[in-house]
């Protein structure tokens, strides 16, 4: 009996004393990963990390090919998730608290203004760094073979970035979130001029119904607000986790990231492996995932080219650390020196001069400034229209995965590039210096204006070039380089003239401090 | 495979974090309040005098101090660093430590009044630029500048208490409000002028209501007022404004202005009992009304910034022919198309009784004797001919189009309800005192018919008009 009772407690002893290792073989369910099986078992036991392969390709590894951008993209979000949940313990979201409440994070919370500083420039980061991404898969050729539509979920988390920062903008109640508020609701509501024109407004008033569920009346006020929040903490996070967790799934099922066909381990580029053959399909290969081998057509690979994989344990996992890593020191440093916007409290009756949209949107506003509704809506659906249609209008199947396919590439994006600005600059030019229709003919008719602006002629010249590259080239891929360039020019010139360059009534300034003194 | 490069990344970047997250909590920790409470600490300890008074220093705790009201809507944190404002030890210390001057606190406690309600600044703010609301925190309401501060005082006070209490600066404002003709133009409480701004809410306008661009010094509400006040056309280039003000008077009248907030107080704060009623005798109103731009009313005057000629309306000779029906109609409807404005109570807000006594008081000194009739209606009038005299004789003055102006001495006569009859006798006897001289056979030597036909051809400019 003494004996029976003793080994019970030793057993207890013995299980206490090995909490530890037994704790972690739990937890990563096959022990402690010590050879290429049990690390291949870590990947595939665990939650968060079986949407990765339990090998990586050493090309994925390669920090010149990602750049690592698509990661850092997904970091600041979930840095921006983590500081959000901070600020929302504090923030109230009625037009009499909010301001108070964001001065009482800024002022009495610990650690409050560094939070709201993280939580708004990992927010406005997230634009650079999407679009980076979406600039790194386009000159890497990296839309095809099965990722046409991973390409569109792409566009459409782009969207979701922009109004997911502009919600969080409208948020503190302060002059700039009203006015930014003001000038969104008027961009909602610019159908108007065109059903104004053809007399329609009083039984299709599209553009004025927008503005109204928008802002929850006819002003901004409470109800604009509430919606505003919910919009910014709840409808849109979900609808971006739904859309980044299918972004990422596809990207497993297209059989990782995409590489160029040649790439080995040692850098000799030259393919040792001889590819079976199989029919359909558009890898080159004969085994498959699982249930999928018995399935004919388009399915993602596995032994493909096996020399050249590592395991994804250790090697992928201290890549995505040390970048989210990096992610979240950038974030912490820039947040360091560099406060969040907060103006005056919302005033109805003093209108901010010049009264901006965020600087994201401000490249818009420019366009808007010449016709409200081919530059609020006409000219950027056009945009993400041709965005979508890249890889559907591009199917050329050579040089994936390679930095700009070939040197005849690299040429078409730097001339592009030139040719893009000089566009966007002259256009710019031309109508700072000279002005518009309005300008010239005071009592033009407004569909003339919305026909022919600026904006239009731009956008009509972009693709006209890009088509004209198409002919001579003889390659749409050089189409697709040429017409994404110019988009990327085009948007980043007109957002530096929105902000740096228009001031008080949208004139010309060459910085803010020539503006008038108020 | 470019595990190393991996690894050293991975360890530059966290120990950039480690040392951001470092630096961060050590601002966090070190904020500008706990120096100053420190410092406090520090200074009361030293000077403690017994014992019991040095243990009571050091059990002095350090933290974030708030007044919160709620009545008053205010979370004032200013006693995070102004921390002696109520201790009588620090009546000579430093700022931020210096006990509040005068008596001031005894009725009015921090706890239950805090401190922004008088002083205005930032009272959520933890640090001083943001706290005092200087340049370029984006807040409306700076800390007010010691010299304008009794514009507070009148949220709860009445002028009488404040005349004889501590108030005295504010109370003069007000008094010179009213004799310096500022109503003329401006209203207040729906009753005054139009010509100048309304002056409600003065007090509480944003920062971005004003063009601060010739405001000399910082650029805030209080400095915009007071240099408008000493020079409204260096602050607002195009302004009319009539004040010639000293710099005491334009002081005086700053706080004045100040008292003019959009928030009033709750009820169980204010202490106004006696509430003076303006002064409604004839002379008070017209100070209050008319003095701004006829000043004694003696005098016809060039007025430099009206760019015309503001008439006489004291001048013997104009009262000896004016009717008082006329000139309270003149009152009462204004003079379409100058400065005159309309004062009747649906306009500028005067009633009845009122007008009455302003004319009572401008027609006090009116000569007994009345002017002999002329009986404009008994002459058949040639407007034509009239014309040609009036460009002969009278446009020099009066301007080609009767309207006077810009450099000339001679009034407006086109007006939308002109007496005839006044006309034809002023040009006939001339107005003693300025420089209309006589026109009729005593003077230049024109014949009754010859006045007719001119006061025909003004009486049709003010029917085309």
């Amino acid at each position: 009996m003494n004996n029976t009772s003793k080994s019970g407690l030793v057993k207890y002893r013995d299980n206490l004393m090995s909490i530890k290792s037994s704790f972690l073989g739990s937890f990563l369910r096959s022990g402690k990963p010590t050879s290429d099986k049990s690390r291949t078992a870590v990947v595939v036991n665990n939650f968060f990390l079986h949407l990765h392969g339990a090998k990586t390709h050493v090309n994925s590894l390669k920090p010149t090919y990602t750049l690592g951008l698509g990661l850092i993209s997904f970091f600041l979000m979930v840095i921006a998730f983590i500081s959000g949940g901070f600020l929302m313990v504090y923030y109230s979201p009625a037009t009499e608290t909010a301001y108070n409440a964001v001065k009482d994070i800024n002022f009495v919370v610990f650690g409050g203004k560094l939070m709201r500083n993280a939580h708004k420039w990992s927010g406005e980061a997230m634009i650079i760094f999407v679009l980076f991404h979406m600039a790194r898969i386009v000159y890497t050729n990296s839309y095809k073979r099965g990722r046409e539509f991973n390409w569109v979920i792409g566009v459409v988390l782009l969207i979701l970035t922009f109004v997911v920062n502009l919600t969080g903008y409208m948020l503190p109640w302060d002059q700039l979130s009203y006015w930014a508020l003001v000038i969104v609701a008027n961009i909602a509501a610019a159908p108007k001029e065109l059903t104004d024109i053809f007399g329609v407004t009083q039984y299709f008033d599209i553009g004025g119904a927008t503005k109204e569920i928008l802002l929850g009346g006819t002003e901004p006020g409470q109800d604009s607000l509430t919606r505003v929040y919910l919009l910014h903490i709840i409808l849109l996070p979900l609808v971006m986790c739904i859309a980044l967790g299918v972004h990422f799934w596809r990207i497993r099922k297209d059989g990782g990231l995409s590489k160029p066909d040649n790439v080995t381990a040692d850098g000799t580029g030259i393919v040792n492996i001889s590819s079976p053959e199989k029919e359909g399909g558009i890898f080159p290969t004969h085994k498959t995932y699982g249930l999928m081998e018995l399935a004919k057509g388009r399915t993602p690979a596995v032994d493909n080219d096996v020399e050249n994989t590592v395991t994804s344990w250790p090697h992928l996992f201290v890549a995505e650390i040390a970048v989210f890593i990096l992610t979240l020191a950038g974030v912490i440093a820039y947040s360091y020196f560099v406060d969040a916007p907060l103006k005056e409290f919302a005033n109805a009756t003093i209108p901010e001069n010049p009264a901006k949209a965020p600087w994201y949107f401000l490249g818009l506003q420019e366009l808007v400034s010449y016709s409200a509704f081919m530059g609020g809506q006409g000219l950027p659906g056009l945009a993400v229209a041709g965005l979508l249609l890249i890889p559907y209008l591009d199917r050329e199947e050579e040089h994936f995965g390679v930095w700009f396919s070939n040197r005849q590439g690299k040429l078409i994006a730097v001339e592009s590039l030139i040719v893009g600005a000089t566009a966007v600059i002259g256009s710019l030019a031309f109508v700072i210096n000279f002005g518009w229709f309005r300008n010239w003919w005071p009592n033009i008719h407004q569909l003339w204006i919305i026909a022919i602006n600026p904006g239009n002629l731009l956008l009509g010249f972009v693709v006209a070039y890009s088509l004209f590259v198409i002919k001579r080239t003889g390659s749409t891929r050089m189409g697709a380089i040429s017409l994404f360039t110019m988009f990327l020019i085009c948007y980043v010139i007109l957002t530096y003239t929105g902000t740096v360059l228009r001031g008080p009534n949208w004139d010309f300034y060459w910085s803010a401090s020539q503006w008038p003194i108020h | 495979m470019n595990s190393k490069y991996y690894l050293s990344l991975l360890l530059i970047s966290s120990l950039v974090l480690i040392a951001f997250i470092g630096i961060a909590f050590n601002r966090e920790l070190n904020p500008e309040w706990k120096r100053y409470q420190t410092e406090y600490k520090e200074f009361l300890v030293k000077n403690a005098t017994d014992d019991s008074t040095r243990e009571r220093a050091e059990k002095i705790d350090i933290g974030m101090k708030q007044v919160y009201i709620k009545s008053l809507k205010r979370s004032d944190r200013c006693v995070s660093c102004h921390r002696g404002v109520e201790n009588p030890l620090m009546a000579d210390a430093e700022q931020p430590f210096r006990q509040h001057s005068g008596n001031y606190l005894e009725n009015h406690p921090v706890a239950s009044f805090g401190c922004t309600a008088c002083h205005s600044g930032q009272g959520r703010a933890m640090n001083t630029r943001e706290a005092h609301g200087e340049e370029h925190t984006h807040w409306d309401f700076p800390i007010i500048p010691s010299q304008y501060i009794q514009g507070a005082c009148a949220q709860c006070h009445d002028y009488e208490m404040l005349r004889k209490e501590g108030g005295e600066k504010v109370a003069q404002g007000e008094k010179l409000f009213s004799e310096k003709g500022c109503r003329g133009c401006h209203k207040v409480d729906g009753k005054g002028g139009d010509l100048g701004k309304d002056i409600a809410g003065m007090g509480s306008r944003p920062f971005a209501y004003f063009s601060m661009k010739h405001v000399v010094g910082d650029h805030n509400l209080y400095n915009w007022i007071m240099q408008h006040f000493e020079n409204p056309r260096k602050v607002v280039p195009d302004s009319d404004m009539r004040a010639f003000l000293t710099s005491e008077e334009a002081e005086l009248l700053t706080n004045y202005m100040l008292t003019f907030r959009n928030e009033e107080m709750p009820r169980n704060y204010t202490l106004i009992k006696n509430i003076i009623l303006p002064k409604t005798d004839g002379e008070s109103l017209y100070r209050m009304y008319c003095v701004a731009c006829h000043t004694d009313g003696k005098e016809s005057i060039y007025d430099e910034i009206f760019e015309r000629t503001i008439p006489a309306i004291m001048n013997p000779a104009f009262l000896k022919s004016i009717e008082d029906d006329y000139l309270r109609k003149i009152i009462k409807e204004g003079r379409k198309g100058t400065q005159m404005t309309a004062w009747k109570t649906n306009a500028a807000g005067l009633t009845d009784e009122e007008v009455d006594e302003i004319t009572k008081y401008i027609t006090r000194n009116r000569p007994a004797e009345r002017p002999q009739h002329f009986r404009y209606k008994r002459f058949g009038t040639d407007a034509g001919k009239g014309e040609e005299l009036y460009k002969l004789r009278c446009a020099l003055c009066h301007g080609d189009k009767g309207k006077g102006g810009k450099r000339l001495l001679g009034m407006n006569l086109v007006f939308k309800d002109t007496d005839p009859e006044f006309l034809a006798i002023t040009v006939r006897d001339g107005r003693e005192g300025t420089p209309m001289v006589a026109f009729g056979k005593k003077g230049v030597g024109l014949k009754d018919q010859e006045i007719s036909d001119v006061v025909a051809y003004l009486t049709k400019l003010s029917r085309n008009k």
